[in-house]
């Protein structure tokens, strides 16, 4: 079953820490966001495989949007 | 009570692999900041004459006596680097810290005899009035190892005379035996005038068999010239004199134990005087820990090695306070009060050695949706908005009327600002906090993990917090200034660049300033500055840092000036509704 991990703020990826494929468990670091002057990580909501990245470092997001997929 | 606090809450979670692995370079990073500020410490340390050279003499450097004097493992040093004065030739040439003796917690301060037979220097009397204020403060024996030559006389007029000068320890020292903290003074070498005075104000003397004191020593007593000025023949007579009175100085231990009986006591041996004192502390107030327990002592539930992954060196870099605490706090438990209001700070009762403590600390990160809730901007950890603010009000008041000391982790960038932050009363409520800490009574320690800045340095228990923060701590993170330096490169240059530009001159010269003040702010909130200045009382590893939370809570339990019965605590109750 997919899951989308998402936004927790808008901002800007500085980089992403997971490739596809990757094994993921709840909690693990997968990405690092700059919001607010400050770096924040985004963590896994859910346990599995990163089946699909959909933001670059570079992209700015907005709160909720889907950055990846895990399956 | 034992159902509250043998059952508090966990917090933190096993670091993974991964995470190590992504955060190994900012271990490495945190671990090489150390290392520079512990060489520079040791450099401090072995500063003056070889031990070799004091031990062929037949005495033992500060060194060999603080370790004969403490109990192993428990020595917690305080102002290392501490240079107020910025001597380049030495830094305040007192040691001192908390540690046990013979089970006992005290306040220890020495003078470094390897350095002009532990002469008075610049900066120091600063250094000494912190220690005092730190015995007073946590109602602790104040345990001096007395080696003190007199002033540094070339330099006299900077820390003799004066409101905080070199004569008020000994004020202190009354004030100190007049609340009932007694100061214990162990007695080595030669002691003239100010040494006199170090030496006959503690309540009681230890003294080795070759030390004196002496209002005046050998130096002026036989150095008095009627001519007002010096010839040829002067000098011959001060040889004479001063090979005369060296030989049977002022104020040996036939006068001041013999005639006068000054010292209680007169040992043959360096070592003995220590082994006395040592003793001499069971006979001091000190209660037993079992009576505050409030529950078994235990470490926490995770390694402090993780400390170095989860505490970012980059200040830009977000973390998780909770895991933070779960490195220090006793089986990583706690209780939080009121976890779903004020969300960028965390207020809780923790433990550390199995007593109760109340703890604060910054969060970091994005703060939830819609808060602040007077405002339409997001709120961001490490900044203090109106919640934050009355809920620490709120938890250092309950922790005073439960007599519960704090314990407090700043990271922090400032209080909200703004016509909407001022709508929202954050310029009274920082002060009410203020207030709030004030009429507590119960004493504080601060670690300032990374940031400490603008006003919110002022309200979150630190130095400024005056009679109630024993101590402040660093780590090699910390950086402490008003604001970050390329705000205050704007704020004052600003309106400079308007008037370059309006006047046709070209800018470069200006923002070449800019830069300049940026590299000075740098400079000038590194951790190596904080110390030097007293800006922080040490900066300490983070595997250390355990250790100093530990002394922290025996020696602030070891004779509290009041009691709150367990069965009567409050804060419990409420958190737990």
């Amino acid at each position: 079953m997919a899951e989308e991990i998402k936004s927790p703020m808008a901002g800007k990826v500085i980089s992403i820490l997971v490739s596809v494929g990757d094994t993921v468990e709840e909690d693990d670091d997968i990405m690092l966001l700059e919001a607010m002057k400050m770096e924040t990580t985004v963590f896994s909501s859910a346990d599995g495989t990163v089946t699909e990245i959909k933001v670059q470092p570079g992209d700015k997001v907005d709160e909720d949007q889907t950055v990846i997929i895990v399956e | 009570m034992h159902k509250y606090f043998k059952k508090m809450d966990v917090f933190g979670k096993t670091l993974k692999d991964k995470m190590k692995e992504r955060t190994r370079d900012n271990a490495e990073e945190m671990t090489a900041a150390e290392k520079e500020i512990g060489a520079l410490k040791e450099k401090i340390r072995e500063f003056g004459l070889p031990g070799e050279k004091i031990n062929s003499r037949g005495m033992l450097t500060i060194w060999q006596r603080l370790e004969i004097l403490v109990d192993e493992g428990t020595w917690n040093p305080l102002h290392t680097l501490y240079n107020p004065a910025d001597n380049d030739d030495c830094t305040t040439n007192v040691v001192d810290g908390l540690a046990r003796i013979n089970g006992r917690w005290a306040v220890v301060i020495g003078f470094d005899n390897k350095y002009l037979a532990g002469a008075w220097v610049p900066g120091q009397p600063e250094n000494i009035l912190r220690v005092t204020d730190l015995a007073k403060r946590l109602n602790v024996p104040l345990i001096w190892v007395v080696h003190c030559s007199g002033a540094k006389l070339p330099e006299q007029e900077k820390f003799y005379p004066g409101r905080r000068g070199s004569g008020t320890p000994f004020f202190r020292h009354a004030e100190l035996e007049q609340m009932g903290i007694p100061v214990l003074a162990g007695i080595y070498g030669t002691n003239p005038a100010g040494g006199g005075y170090q030496s006959i104000s503690p309540t009681v003397l230890f003294a080795h068999k070759d030390c004196n004191i002496a209002v005046g020593g050998a130096g002026i007593v036989s150095g008095m010239s009627p001519k007002g000025h010096f010839d040829v023949d002067s000098a011959q007579e001060l040889i004479d004199a001063a090979k005369k009175h060296q030989s049977a100085p002022p104020g040996t231990v036939d006068i001041h134990a013999d005639e006068t009986g000054f010292f209680r006591y007169v040992f043959e041996k360096e070592e003995d005087v220590l082994h006395a004192m040592r003793e001499y502390m069971t006979k001091l107030p000190a209660y037993d820990p079992e009576f505050f327990r409030v529950d078994d002592p235990k470490p926490p539930a995770y390694p402090a090695e993780d400390l170095y992954h989860l505490l970012p060196m980059n200040p830009k870099r977000t973390y998780v306070l909770e895991e933070i605490l779960a490195r220090l706090m006793d089986g990583s438990e706690h209780m939080e009060f009121r976890p779903d209001y004020g969300p960028e700070m965390y207020c809780g009762l923790v433990k550390v050695n199995g007593m109760l403590f109340g703890c604060i600390g910054n969060r970091q990160g994005v703060l939830p949706k819609g808060y602040p809730e007077y405002a339409d901007y997001q709120g961001i950890g490490g900044k203090l908005y109106r919640q934050g603010l009355i809920k620490m009000n709120e938890f250092v008041s309950l922790c005073g009327r439960d007599r519960l000391p704090i314990i407090w982790f700043q990271d922090t960038s400032g209080i909200d600002v703004g016509n909407i932050a001022e709508k929202a009363e954050l310029l009274g409520l920082g002060q009410s906090l203020i207030y709030s800490i004030q009429q507590t009574e119960v004493p504080m320690m601060l670690v300032t993990l990374r940031k400490g800045s603008a006003a919110a340095h002022y309200v979150l228990g630190g130095p400024t917090a005056n009679r109630h923060n024993a101590f402040t701590l660093g780590t090699a993170a910390t950086e402490i200034y008003v604001m970050h330096g390329e705000t205050a490169a704007v704020a004052t240059y600003t309106r400079r660049l308007i008037k370059d530009q309006k006047d046709g001159k070209p800018l470069d010269p200006t923002v070449d300033k800019m830069n300049e003040l940026v590299e000075t702010y740098h400079q000038k909130s590194r951790p190596q500055f904080c110390a030097k200045t007293g800006l922080v009382d040490e900066i300490v590893d983070l595997k250390a840092l355990r250790g100093y939370l530990e002394a922290f809570a025996s020696a602030t339990y070891q004779n509290p000036k009041s009691i709150c019965p367990q069965h009567q605590l409050v804060l419990p109750r409420i958190i737990r509704g």
